[in-house]
């Protein structure tokens, strides 16, 4: 069975902001501001990734944080799970 | 909503209004601009490209795109194709009298597509009397084309004094044909403003509409009648006017303004034959004017975050001040009903 990962919503898109990042569901629509400055590159949801990477060089805090982050996005439908392979 | 983010300044829209021919084959009596002949000197085919690659740039998400009626261009897929190829989403906003099986069909083949189709009643007496004969028949049959496609489709209803107590009706058919309803709210611009006193709801349609909305959680507006928003929608849509902070319009000669309401030359922004998309969004004085606007008028009132002073285009179109506040906000509706009832006491 192949292993879950997280991805974008093809409905969605993400952009950087000032203040992080802003999301944009085309559904709603709906926005998402996310005040994470530049922890998190946009480019970080091009592409499906396993639901515990993160970008390199993130201290723990900071780790623990995007976690969360990570969480919310999925319930929000902002992110969806789909096959690693 | 977080407004302050908004405020703070994006650094582009979130999504662009761009009419992009007033050339039409309808005449409506609310038409907010007045289409019919096509402008002189609109965008070429060339410059619309263009266009389309730095509003890619910029970053924008998605354009809504209107007129006039879009499809009258003949090269308005070519422009659509080079939107899809970049990851834009589009809405198109039409007439639906051009749409058959074959446009369908290739406007099916990407998913970043949503269209809505103009009708504006329930019934075809209703519909043909401001959007013309035959009208809604056409319409409905482009409606089952595209409910039957995998494009996201919704009929778009201009809440008028002659349909407001249709809207109910508008929404089962909606539902009865498998798209989703969207209402937006009639404005004095255009034809719109010619035929204002005709076709403007009263007072206590807008309440009706109002308490409808509210208890009607699937049906779009856009957010066109955020200044009637009441609890029961908060979080669904805008609590706050976005033009120049969240979208802009672009018109069919590439001028830009705040929104598709205020294309006058009071409101131009810039022209993008002079200066590029980018700029006009960072520089353009009048969308920091618009940025920077605050209906102080307003801010006593138990509703101002629920709209900020709602609609500055309808409060520049009916009394000449943007910062006066909307004239046909909930609040201002309840005390229009009451002066009445006071008077005929």
């Amino acid at each position: 069975m192949a292993a879950a990962g997280i991805q974008l919503h093809p409905a969605c898109r993400v952009r950087q902001e000032g203040f992080g990042l802003l999301f944009y569901d085309s559904r709603g629509p709906r926005l998402l501001f996310a005040e994470t400055g530049s922890l998190l590159p946009p480019d970080f949801f091009a592409v499906a990734r396993s639901r515990d990477e993160l970008p390199p060089g993130l201290n723990v805090r900071q780790e623990e944080v995007l976690r969360n982050f990570m969480t919310k996005l999925l319930e929000r439908g902002f992110l969806r799970e789909q096959p690693l392979c | 909503m977080s407004n302050r983010f908004v405020e703070q300044g994006l650094r582009s829209p979130v999504n662009l209004t761009w009419e992009v021919s007033l050339l039409c084959n309808l005449r409506c009596s609310h038409c907010l601009s007045a289409s019919g002949e096509a402008a002189k000197d609109e965008l070429t085919t060339a410059e619309a490209l263009a266009l389309v690659e730095e509003v890619h740039q910029a970053g924008v998400f998605q354009i809504n795109f209107g007129g006039g009626e879009p499809f009258m261009r003949p090269d308005f897929e070519q422009i659509l194709d080079a939107c899809h190829q970049r990851g834009i989403m589009t809405c198109i906003s039409t007439n639906g009298t051009l749409l058959d099986a074959a446009r369908v069909a290739r406007l099916s083949q990407t998913r970043l597509v949503a269209i809505q189709v103009s009708l504006d009643g329930a019934t075809s007496s209703t519909c043909d009397a401001v959007r013309g004969s035959g009208v809604f028949a056409r319409a409905t049959e482009a409606v089952k084309l595209l409910a039957a496609s995998s494009i996201p489709t919704s009929i778009n209803t201009v809440l008028t004094t002659h349909n407001a107590s249709e809207i109910p009706a508008m929404y089962e058919l909606a539902q009865s044909l498998g798209v989703s309803l969207r209402v937006s709210r009639f404005r004095p611009s255009g034809r719109g403003a010619d035929n204002w006193e005709d076709l403007r709801p009263t007072p206590s349609q807008l309440l009706e509409f109002s308490d409808w909305l509210a208890k009607s959680g699937d049906v779009r507006t856009g957010d066109s009648f955020f200044s009637l928003t009441s609890q029961e929608r908060q979080g669904l849509g805008l609590n706050l006017c976005g033009a120049a902070k969240l979208t802009c319009c672009v018109g069919p000669t590439g001028n830009m303004y705040p929104c598709a309401f205020l294309q006058t030359d009071r409101f131009l922004a810039g022209s993008l034959r002079d200066q590029s998309f980018q700029q006009i969004w960072d520089s353009s004085e009048i969308y920091e004017s618009f940025r920077s606007l605050r209906i102080h008028s307003c801010e006593e009132c138990t509703r101002f975050d629920q709209c900020h002073g709602g609609c500055p285009a309808v409060a520049w179109h009916l009394k000449n001040d943007l910062s006066g506040g909307d004239p046909e906000c909930l609040e201002r509706c309840v005390t229009s009903i009451a002066d009445a009832a006071k008077a005929a006491a």
